[in-house]
């Protein structure tokens, strides 16, 4: 067993310091006057709002809005009078000795400091004030390199960097080495294109590792192709996009034409706020065209339930409200969903404001129909194909929207009209329409949409975000470790005209970014969960990444682009399908070898080795995957036939080598894209050994296990052997992260 | 009721840190302080993930637990409970005649169109045991355990599709996405053994159930915690066999070389993942002998495989009861049975209650009956908890699909339904709850599904409201965000 000491005192130092550099409620000094949303806020939302907020409001009390903590309550006390801390309930429940007062009720009374923030507040007026991910955004001063006093002065090469260091600095750390140039490109290929980089792609950035090769090699990689495939996953994953409908049957569905519009938009660089905007209301635009139409089916990836009986009514609205939750997550990262039954528990939304904005996606002619209608019939990549689209009822058609009770259908109350939530667009006109919603919501003064972007941009590359709950921004969300770069990076976004490719282009130019994911001692002991950014990640590649590395350093990689869903080898047995003889049948050709994007996606039994990887079933919008390490990850790399061919033809490369040792260095380095170290190979060498001795005169068996390298083979011991090694090389921890 | 923040218990796991788990770290560790150091390493060890930790490591529960394990049997599809335990002679009384108006008042069905009629109990009931349960003649074998057993003939959900009702079941939410009942219970309490899955997932009768493996699935718990399906057929366990052609000696061969290069790297970049990941290879290649050996039911005795009607290499509900014991002899936490067939409406030989419901029940009362006895015998029946039931009961009125009369069966009904429990600290021999005198709605002592919920996880030494995982700014429970579930304290011994 781990001894649960040293663990936890290594979680100490984590906590200590994130606790310091989260900026979130630290003691003010008396000069300073206590900010509400900084100081207070915090203090209310872990302590009060759970009874005292939007779902309970125990005693008619809200303290997370202002008019009601300003109200006089039931009991004709006020929880705050201004400026008059003796004559604030809130302030006496809070510091009063007696149980039968003393707020809360139950468990440990608020910390000394606690109670003198929330009485400097009162004593200072009681000034309201927003949470800081729902206020405008700030233009982040940085200050010039001459301005600072560094030890560091030549290591930042942007904005990013000057904000980065200055807390490393205060932190008195260092800043790692930059990463070697081997160790550089395999990472900034795999953020940028999903795949390792391709031999002409390393050759010229090795040829010319300058400032301006290396801005020559993110050009490439930008253009690529696969940069579209790489950035769809993400929003396949938002989206919930699946190759099927759902629920009991879980028939199949023609929808990939969105999932190519998809890859299509990243790779032209479509600005974000274009791409979102077509997303949701796409069909709408004054001459809407074709792909425009299509890109609205990011929200007819909804399930569809086609079981006997089933009302459906009740299972569009189950699609509506999803739609709800799915647009508030994907781009403003807040949780909507709870907000449906009742008043949000911890952020200032009342029920009536997600009814308002339930009311823009509730108008569509879509209703839960086995044909998913209504359709829009396109030919694309020679297929004739049709995708279900978002569709407005015809004029006069429209349906009232009415808020439920406890989110019931059968409790509907009063009609809603149309409205965006007031504690993010404030009191304005409200659009009227899915479009103008659309186009509100996607607006650079929506500090929401600019911050979820640059926020998600930083975790796919840095595996964790700025704000790490990136599916919650709110009061009850991690906070962001660093504001001021997420508000520069989200300005960065903006300015250069919502361009994410640029947005990418100045993160992976930093030298935060280059940094080495090898970092000193000290680093490490202060900086154990790299909360300051001192190092670049060392993180496990991602469910897809995994396949098509492993297809594209052995050589079977089809690279070809978009078009129907195919199906690699699974196991037989996995499907098993209730109500149809709908059957896995192995795709033939190179489409047995295509980047797991395409692997057709039944929600009810999802590609089973992508799911030992932490990809999910997409039936609910994803923001963000866990990483966890199992077993049974591990025996998909080792057993899966898939990365037992991709191993005989690692082998079958490297064979040519007479040599043993220079077979295995090879195919080392072909797999982990850089020079293999004397020892990695003289360990190897003594596998490749041992194996062939096991192997000779089990012709049988070698046979077996050399596979494709079996045909053609003049020493089928050695093949066998060289087999084994390349499985164990493509299970290297080396080969399954990227660092 | 609610309960203030402090309260909440997150199990340790690679979740990323909330403001809430943060600050409750924090504000626990200050108060563990005063306690003593060794106070505070507990505290933060089980409040604060760290991405190297054991997500499955055994932990201790919150209070003391009258059951480690549980056997979970699903009848897939809902067997009726008017044919097997919830006897109703005033339907055979009234048999053909017009429900009454006042229960079909706002009253949806899946398939009935019309006016239903009532419906005779089709099998013979008989008293058995010590308190006189009646049971149904379909059920011989279940006889001889109902002392044992603790019927709840007062079970109801608001689901009445499949789907639905089954997530609603297995996962606390009518709606995918939430995590399933087996994965909380590895998030809460880990498992034992590490050469084996902490929740294993066993298949009979052909088919998965009609809301996917997503009633296994860990939902918004990390995947760590999501049920593996143990094949009848193919490898056990996914992948668990190694590649053809290679020897178990170069597999050993393999992951010792993976791990020395690990080691190598773990020396030049201190990740401590790769610890984490050199133990995972670990315990796969201890997990391929251990799954194919407790897969293996031709190591049982002759009168074993008789006495549950076991016949090794065919699927069948027999093997998975067996299967099921000798994976919790082997300390699995959680073993999950479907067994599907058990949609009984009526429209041909195959789903009626004349033909289908007869073969069903005699695929899985002898099995079930086997296996709580072989439990008492080995001394395992005290600390394993077996759950059986449907995800709904079926209309007390006839189906007679499109006016078809020719079968016999009965559509979905949410209202009502029987579920029973054995095993580790259930009252056996009881009856809980009443339903009214046709077997519609429940008469006296409603067991919601989140009441089961709560009263299972209690069994396991769980609080339900203490076992929390925040995920999208909510603590999300099995049990539900509105904390309303009852311990259903009539069903504990």
């Amino acid at each position: 067993m781990r001894p649960a000491l040293p663990l936890a005192f290594c979680t100490i130092a984590a906590l200590a310091l994130s606790w310091r550099v989260t900026g979130g409620v630290t003691r003010r000094s008396e000069s300073e006057p206590v900010d509400f949303a900084e100081d207070v806020l915090p203090i209310l939302a872990e302590n009060c709002l759970r009874c005292h907020g939007g779902v309970r409001e125990v005693a008619g009390l809200n303290l997370g809005d202002e008019r009601s903590v300003l109200a006089e309550l039931r009991s004709g006390a006020k929880a705050v009078v201004p400026g008059r801390p003796r004559e604030s309930e809130l302030l006496a429940r809070i510091a009063s000795n007696d149980m039968d007062e003393r707020m809360p009720p139950e468990g440990a009374a608020l910390a000394p400091d606690e109670i003198v923030t929330i009485r400097r507040w009162i004593a200072e007026g009681a000034e309201w004030g927003t949470h800081w991910a729902f206020a405008p955004r700030t233009r982040v001063e940085i200050a010039g390199d001459a301005a600072r006093e560094s030890r560091h002065a030549s290591w930042p090469r942007n904005g990013i960097d000057r904000l980065v260091l200055a807390r490393i600095e205060e932190a008195g750390l260092s800043p790692a080495p930059g990463a070697d140039p081997e160790a550089l490109v395999r990472r900034v290929a795999l953020d940028l294109t999903g795949l390792p980089p391709d031999d002409d792609v390393r050759d010229e950035f090795f040829a010319d590792p300058s400032e301006a090769g290396y801005a020559r090699l993110v050009d490439r990689l930008l253009a690529s192709p696969a940069y579209g495939e790489r950035f769809a996953r993400v929003w396949l994953d938002l989206a919930r996009y699946a190759d099927t409908q759902g629920y009991e049957k879980d028939a199949r569905r023609d929808i990939w034409a969105w999932r190519d519009w998809v890859i299509e938009a990243l790779n032209a660089d479509m600005p974000y706020d274009r791409f979102a905007v077509r997303l949701l209301a796409g069909d709408m635009l004054p001459d809407a065209t074709e792909a425009d139409r299509v890109a609205t089916a990011f929200h007819r990836n909804t399930l569809t339930n086609t079981e006997g009986g089933t009302d459906n009514e009740e299972f569009r609205m189950a699609a509506v409200f999803d739609r709800v939750s799915t647009t508030w997550q994907s781009f403003l990262g807040v949780t909507f969903q709870c907000v449906q039954c009742h008043g949000h528990p911890y952020d200032p939304i009342p029920q009536r404001d997600y009814y308002g904005f339930l009311a823009y996606l509730n108008q569509t002619a879509d209703a839960d129909r086995d044909d998913d209608s209504p359709r829009l019939a396109i030919e694309r990549a020679g297929v004739k194909t049709s995708v279900p689209v978002m569709q407005e009822l015809p004029a006069g058609s429209e349906r009232a929207t009415r808020r439920l009770e406890r989110g019931a259908l059968t409790a509907p109350a009063e009609v809603v009209a149309p409205a965006l939530p007031r504690f993010l667009f404030g009191e304005g006109a409200a659009p009227v329409d899915r479009l103008g919603m659309a186009e509100s919501l996607a607006s650079a003064e929506n500090p929401l949409f600019s911050r979820v972007a640059a926020n998600r941009a930083w975790e796919i590359l840095f595996g964790r975000g700025i704000v790490e709950t990136s599916e919650d921004f709110g009061v009850m969300g991690s906070g962001a470790s660093d504001r001021a770069l997420l508000d520069h990076l989200a300005g960065v976004l903006v300015d250069r005209g919502f361009s994410m490719k640029e947005l990418l282009r100045e993160i992976v130019t930093s030298a935060t970014y280059r940094q080495s994911s090898v970092a000193s001692e000290e680093t490490v002991r202060r900086d154990p969960d790299n909360r300051l950014w001192s190092r670049a990640p060392r993180l496990r590649l991602e469910a897809e990444q995994v396949r098509d590395t492993a297809l594209a350093v052995s050589g079977l990689l089809s690279r070809k682009i978009g078009g129907p869903p195919v199906m690699p080898p699974q196991p037989d047995g996995v499907w098993q399908v209730v109500y149809s003889g709908d059957a896995w049948a192995t795709s033939p050709g190179e489409d047995r070898y295509r980047r797991a994007i395409y692997t057709f996606l039944r929600r009810s039994s999802p590609y089973p080795s992508f799911i030992a990887f932490d990809a999910t079933s997409r039936e609910t919008c994803t923001v963000r995957r866990i990483r966890t390490n199992t077993p049974l990850a591990a025996l998909v790399t080792l057993n899966d036939p898939v990365y037992l061919e991709c191993a005989q033809h690692l082998a079958i490369a490297a064979r040519a080598h007479a040599d043993d040792a220079t077979a295995v260095r090879a195919m080392l380095e072909r797999a982990l894209g850089r020079a293999a170290l004397d020892a990695e190979v003289a360990r190897l060498l003594a596998l490749v050994a041992d194996e062939r001795a096991r192997y000779a005169g089990r012709d049988d068996l070698a046979r077996h296990l050399a596979g494709k390298a079996a045909t053609d083979s003049t020493d089928l011991a050695r093949d066998a052997a060289l087999v084994a090694a390349a499985n164990a090389i493509l299970n290297l921890d080396d080969f399954l992260t990227k660092s | 009721m609610h309960l203030p923040h402090d309260q909440i218990d997150p199990r340790p796991g690679l979740a990323a840190q909330t403001r809430r788990t943060f600050l409750g770290s924090i504000a626990g560790g200050a108060a563990a302080f005063s306690l003593g150091g060794i106070a505070l390493g507990e505290m933060l060890a089980k409040n604060a993930p760290t991405a190297d930790a054991d997500p499955l490591a055994p932990r201790p529960p919150h209070f003391a637990a009258r059951a480690k394990h549980v056997i979970y049997i699903h009848l897939a599809g809902s067997p009726s409970q008017l044919e097997l335990l919830d006897y109703k002679p005033k339907l055979a009384e009234f048999h053909g005649t017009p429900c009454p108006d006042e229960y079909l008042k706002g009253e949806k069905f899946a398939f009935i169109k019309g006016h239903p009629t009532l419906l005779a109990p089709q099998h013979r009931f008989q008293r058995a045991g010590r308190a006189g349960l009646w049971t149904s003649d379909l059920l011989p074998n279940f006889r001889t355990i109902e002392d044992e057993v603790c019927v709840i003939n007062t079970m109801t959900t608001d689901q009445f599709n499949h789907a639905p009702a089954q997530l609603l079941l297995h996962t606390g939410e009518s709606r995918f996405g939430a995590a399933s009942f087996g994965s909380w219970v590895g998030y809460g309490l880990g498992c034992d053994t590490r050469d084996l899955p902490a929740f294993v997932v066993l298949v009979s009768g052909d088919k998965t159930p009609d809301a996917g493996k997503s009633v296994w699935g860990s939902g918004f718990l990390p995947s760590v915690y999501q049920g593996v399906q143990c094949r009848a057929s193919g490898d056990p366990v996914l992948y668990v066999k190694d590649p053809e052609g290679m020897l178990r000696e170069t597999r050993r061969a393999t992951i010792d070389a993976i791990a020395d290069l690990g080691r190598a790297g773990l020396a030049r970049h201190g990740d401590r993942e790769t610890e984490a990941r050199i133990a995972q290879y670990e315990l796969a290649y201890r997990m391929q002998m251990a799954v194919p050996e407790a897969m293996d039911l031709t190591r049982e005795s002759q009168t074993t495989l008789e006495e549950y009607g076991a016949s090794p290499g065919t699927p069948s509900l027999a093997n998975s009861c067996l299967l099921a014991r000798r994976l919790v002899e082997r300390g699995v936490r959680f073993v999950q049975l479907y067994d599907w067939g058990w949609d009984g409406h009526g429209t041909n030989p195959s789903d009626d209650l004349l033909h289908q419901l007869p073969k069903k029940c005699r695929e899985m009362d002898q099995p079930v009956a086997a296996l709580i006895r072989d439990l008492r015998r080995r001394g395992l029946l005290d600390e394993t908890l077996i759950v059986w039931g449907g995800e709904f009961g079926r209309t007390p009125v006839a189906e007679f699909r499109d006016g078809n009369k020719n079968f016999l069966g009965r559509d979905h009904h949410p209202h009502a339904f029987t579920m029973w429990m054995a095993g580790g600290g259930v009252r056996g021999g009881t009856v809980y709850g009443e339903t009214d005198e046709l077997g519609y709605r429940i008469a006296r002592d409603p067991v919601r599904v989140k009441d089961l919920q709560a009263t299972i996880l209690h069994l396991l030494g769980l609080d339900h409201l203490r076992l929390g995982y925040m995920h999208a700014g909510l603590n999300h429970r099995l049990t539900g965000v509105q904390g309303d579930a009852k311990v259903v304290r009539g069903l504990l011994a």
